[in-house]
């Protein structure tokens, strides 16, 4: 694992937290863990595959998902409000992943990104990769957002 | 805006719910959304019975992907009217899909006057 590999995730969280909710995100803390496993109780795992692979799992409350629907679609949320949660939560880490592949990326290579699987549940099993992990966590007036990043070259 | 954009119509290919919502919320004044899609496969036909004037297209769905249903698309119809909505703005990613024959490339997150503008812009 790359230590660079955070800059672009932080980069991107920051931005589209903002554009997005206008919600400001400020860095907590940074750990390295041996996989990706998320510590909150709704989770988004995404895929990366070409040059730098590996996945992404983001990590939040349900607090925080809550208002992050809310604030992207705020006429829309009473419809169904399970369904356009998970599609926000999904949504904007499509978005962070989305904006962090393009430094990653750079100017010639290609990275592709598989579509946002969401996970909801404290005791749920699932495999993820053994792939040292930065973990990254933001505090907002949301509530917390974790980032794990297992990627490598 | 004029009422001839009135009568244009739209399709939304998005796999996110909230996504679909979001540009239906910020066209549905202008255009008349007749359809949305949730990938690639959906989009082809629903594109096929509707055809609509333009069309938004992510990129990063499951099974067909928006590259994929781009260039389907643009087969089944050349002169089709195709924006890239998508994330994954990389120089390449969005070269390949100008390249292919999509008409703008914009890069989520967005503003919605951005949305409204590149859709306006396909009829002036």
């Amino acid at each position: 694992m790359k230590a660079e590999f955070a800059n672009p995730f932080i980069t991107a969280a920051v931005d589209v937290l903002e554009k997005e909710t206008g919600v400001k995100l400020s860095r907590k803390d940074l750990k390295l863990k041996s996989a990706p496993i998320p510590t909150l109780p709704i989770s988004v795992i995404i895929g990366v595959t070409g040059p730098v692979r590996g996945q992404v799992v983001y990590s939040m409350d349900e607090d925080f998902a809550f208002a992050i629907a809310k604030a992207m679609l705020p006429s829309k949320l009473p419809v169904d409000q399970h369904r356009l949660t998970y599609s926000a939560v999904s949504e904007i880490s499509n978005m962070i992943t989305g904006q962090a592949s393009i430094a990653l990326a750079g100017e010639n290579q290609t990275i592709a990104i598989t579509p946002p699987a969401v996970f909801v549940g404290n005791n749920m099993q699932v495999d993820f990769l053994n792939v040292p992990t930065i973990a990254l966590s933001f505090i907002s007036e949301l509530g917390v957002l974790e980032i794990n990043i297992a990627l490598s070259e | 805006m004029s009422k001839m954009n009135m009568q244009r119509t739209g399709l939304i290919i998005d796999d996110a719910t909230i996504m679909r919502l979001r540009l239906r919320d910020i066209l549905e004044p202008y255009y008349k959304i007749v359809a949305e899609a949730e990938n690639g496969d959906q989009a082809l036909s629903l594109f096929k019975e509707n055809k609509p004037d333009f069309l938004t297209l992510d990129i990063t769905m499951p099974g067909v992907d928006g590259l994929e249903a781009l260039q389907n698309i643009l087969a089944a119809d050349p002169h089709a009217k195709v924006v890239i909505v998508s994330a994954v703005g990389q120089k390449q990613i969005v070269f390949q899909a100008l390249s292919k024959g999509a008409k703008d490339f914009i890069v989520k997150p967005f503003e919605s006057e951005r949305v409204r503008k590149s859709i306006d812009r396909l009829f002036d």
